[in-house]
């Protein structure tokens, strides 16, 4: 019996021997001391994304984005990936994130939260972005001609983007109200929320859902990529056009990186051009030729439909 | 004279519900996503190897995992120490009087009433995006739960020991430790040991929702429709999961059981040894977990000013209240029904043959490790949105609690009456029926009682998804940042599941009375 004991206790006194070995270099106490200091000190710009793409377009797309801007700002740029739309509005308000890709309603969200809150740019296709309505061809929709058209959605599987996208969202449902429809006149009385564009366009060529409302620009790609089958899905209709995306940073980044940095930080992302093989990847991924100045007052529309539609109160 | 229905039967009663779901189902189902559903389980068969997803899923793994441990070590340490202040004979013997255990008692309701997923929502507000918060989210109610079994357990004890050794002269702290420690340690260590699997399950969850680990993997592979990727992930969990219920099942069996038969007789403390050895491993353990995570305890004390309350009451109050709490109850009752039912009549149904045990096993297995938002889901794909489609998602993950619960209490119960009406003539599903089913019948609907209580807590994670009930209504007010409605929400949640709590418990008094 007493050698089950000291084989036990050898190996538990191995095992704790051994545990030290898989943590990395420094103790445990004093690192965890020390973190909170260092997170002080250090000056590092974090940006961040609404994920309203695949993760893996967002992963490669971002982290260009701090190499570019690092490199621009002689400051350390790190991308932190948030799981969703709120969690990116959350994260910029308790001052997790400073420089963030948001969409209109998510950028008004957080300015509303984050007073000082500075518009910094958005891109040349977001002055007039777009909503599309997709159908699976085998529901029987066809193309509409006017806003009215949208009533032949009632009673159909129908599903958004996500619940605080402005393009698969927000501005879809203010014509669907401007149709007359209702969110519980959709088949099983509610629509979806897939999470992200790409997986709107997926689910409703898949059968899965009738038909959806998806970006306007995610939809081209798809199309362009071969990703979207045309015999199986189908656009029937586009929205006017709507201000859209834009870059929001933190109202206390002169304070923390030095006088003048927000500007700098502006001047560096509007310079970017396709002429430079980096930028030029960059923008592409973005689906832009280049980025140009925003203003906060271009937004106003969409807060008044976000407080018409309850996701702005 | 009354008609009663005999215990083995009232089992099988709530799969009654089968008959006006299967009516149901055809009217439901669109069938529009059938060839995505193949998709995702053909991808079963050929999960993703590639060293990218390998890595990225067992770094997610480990962050799952230790955010479990941690969560788990710190509400059973604060648990313990809560159920003996919120124990009545503790207060009796320290102070005569047991108001201030009914105090904390009451205090404890509240934690507990919340699921953690709201929890981790709500902290995610107060605390920002950091892995503290998850482990907090499981702190939080796990602590008021063990307190609540703890205190439970104490006071169920009988007090005859601590009055004779406080009679004979020991002070009140003494004559308690010696009396009242040595018998609560079996119940601590199962618990405990339960608890263990729990936090694995709700730590999955929460990154489900976005609060890192495994969970979010899952969530984005399944988000983007990578069902190879996803594969790896669901198989890998299930790995972590059933060698953690074996290992804990072997430390149960090796601590708790008599030792009958046996040749050799444990030297006196061996035990105690082994279980102090294991606790001191686990300390250091837990520590660089913490360290692993980067779990910041001073970063728990810098809370960011929430928003400001709107105080729109009006537009509260005009939420649309009865079809909300009504949608939250109907979810919760099909889902008991089908989870509680369905576990003796699939039991039943694979009695007669031992092939078609193991695959039952796997099946049930694969319910308590899919997180339910996921199945729901999946399951989307078919059905149109609704209470059905939440309470299916939200009863197979339970189905497979269940399941091996009661397949572990018929396998340790005994098999005479079995064998008795098996040589007697009767088939092997009848002989199982009333045999061991028999016997256990009145402990499995207790712990039914107990789990439709889990799911009504349970309900909000799946209707996130569904579209019904509170839940869809939360994620609405949270996205939109409505501070009013979401405590409203929280609030009315709390008040259900402390009815839905008080009921399961009479009921489960009585049927463990009249047994």
């Amino acid at each position: 019996m007493t050698f089950r004991i000291r084989a036990t206790a050898a190996l538990v006194g191995l095992s704790l021997a051994l545990l030290p070995a898989l943590a990395p270099a420094g103790g445990p106490l004093p690192s965890l001391l020390s973190e909170a200091k260092a997170q002080q000190n250090t000056k590092v710009l974090r940006i961040g994304a609404i994920p309203d793409q695949k993760p893996e377009l967002l992963n490669r797309l971002y982290p260009l984005v701090a190499n570019e801007l690092s490199r621009q700002l002689g400051v350390k740029v790190t991308y932190v990936p948030v799981v969703n739309y709120a969690a990116a509005v959350t994260a910029f308000r308790t001052g997790g994130l400073d420089l963030v890709w948001f969409g209109s309603l998510t950028g008004v969200q957080a300015r509303l939260q984050k007073p000082g809150a500075q518009v910094i740019a958005q891109r040349d296709i977001d002055a007039s972005f777009q909503s599309v309505f997709i159908a699976n061809t085998s529901s029987g929709l066809r193309p509409i001609s006017n806003v009215k058209g949208l009533s032949e959605l009632k009673g159909k599987r129908f599903t958004f983007a996500s619940e605080s996208s402005t393009s698969g969202r927000l501005m879809p449902q203010y014509y669907l109200n401007q149709a007359g429809v209702k969110l519980s006149d959709f088949a099983g009385g509610a629509p979806g929320f897939t999470g992200s564009h790409d997986t709107a366009i997926a689910l409703v060529q898949s059968g899965a859902y009738q038909a959806g409302a998806v970006s306007e620009e995610v939809w081209r790609s798809s199309l362009s990529e071969g990703k979207a089958n045309r015999a199986k899905v189908i656009q029937i209709w586009k929205t006017p056009g709507y201000p859209n995306y834009h870059w929001l940073a933190q109202p206390d980044l002169d304070k923390r990186f030095g006088k003048g940095f927000t500007a700098r930080m502006k001047t560096a992302i509007l310079s970017w051009r396709p002429t430079n093989p980096r930028q030029k990847e960059v923008l592409a991924l973005f689906g832009a030729q280049r980025f140009i100045p925003a203003n906060a007052a271009a937004y106003s529309s969409i807060e008044q439909v976000g407080r018409q539609i309850g996701k702005i109160r | 004279m009354q008609l009663r229905a005999a215990p083995p039967l009232l089992v099988l009663l709530p799969a009654l519900v089968l008959l006006p779901l299967a009516l149901l189902l055809p009217g439901l189902s669109h069938g529009g996503g059938w060839e995505l559903i193949g998709q995702f389980a053909s991808a079963a068969l050929t999960p993703s190897l590639e060293p990218v997803v390998l890595r990225s899923v067992a770094a997610g793994l480990l962050v799952t995992v230790a955010m479990a441990l941690l969560g788990w070590a710190v509400s059973l340490v604060l648990g313990l120490l809560l159920g003996v202040a919120s124990s009545r004979t503790v207060w009796t013997s320290l102070t005569g009087s047991a108001l201030p255990a009914t105090g904390i008692r009451r205090l404890l309701a509240v934690p507990r009433s919340i699921h953690e997923l709201i929890w981790g929502l709500l902290l995610l507000q107060l605390m920002g995006l950091q892995p503290a918060v998850a482990v907090l989210a499981i702190v939080i109610p796990y602590a008021a739960l063990v307190a609540r079994v703890i205190s439970d357990l104490l006071d169920a004890l009988p007090t005859t020991n601590v009055e004779a050794l406080r009679a004979g002269g020991a002070p009140a702290p003494a004559a308690l430790l010696t009396a009242l420690g040595p018998a609560l340690l079996p119940g601590v260590l199962s618990y405990g040991g339960y608890r263990l699997e729990c936090a694995l399950r709700s730590a999955t969850l929460l990154g489900v929702f976005g609060l890192g680990g495994l969970g979010t993997e899952l969530k984005l592979t399944m988000q983007s429709l990578a069902f190879h990727e996803l594969w790896t992930g669901l198989w890998l969990l299930l790995a972590v999961m059933l060698s953690l219920e074996a290992g804990l099942g072997g430390l149960r069996r090796r601590w708790l059981m008599p030792v009958r038969f046996g040749l050799q007789q444990p030297s006196v403390g061996l035990r105690a040894r082994e279980m102090v050895l294991v606790l001191l491993a686990l300390l250091p353990l837990s520590l660089l977990l913490g360290q692993a995570l980067g779990v910041q305890p001073q970063a728990l004390f810098t809370w960011q000013p929430l928003p400001p309350l709107q105080n729109d009451w009006p537009s509260v109050l005009a939420m649309p209240w009865p079809a909300l709490v009504g949608g939250t109850l109907a979810l919760t009752l099909l889902a008991a029904c089908l989870a509680v039912g369905l576990a003796p009549l699939l039991l039943l149904l694979a009695a007669p043959s031992r092939w078609l045990r193991a695959p039952l096993r796997l099946v049930w297995a694969l319910g308590r490790l899919w997180p339910p938002p996921l199945t729901a889901l999946l399951l989307l794909l078919v059905l149109q949105p609704g209470v059905v489609t939440g309470a299916l998602a939200l009863g197979f993950h339970n189905l497979g609690v269940l399941g091996r619960l009661l397949l572990e209490s018929a396998a340790d119960a005994s098999p005479a009456t079995e064998q008795a009406l098996a040589c007697a003539g009767s088939g092997p599903r009848l002989a199982l029926l009333y045999g061991r089913l028999s016997v256990v019948a009145r402990p499995y609907l207790a712990y039914a009682a107990y789990r439709s209580d889990v799911m009504l807590r349970e309900s909000v994670v799946v209707s996130l998804v569904g579209a019904t009930g509170l839940g869809s209504q939360l994620l609405e007010s949270l996205s939109a940042f409505a501070w009013d409605q979401l405590l409203a929400l929280v609030v009315v949640y709390a008040l259900l599941t402390l009815v839905g709590e008080d009921l399961s418990d009479r009921w489960r008094a009585r049927l463990l009375a009249s047994g």
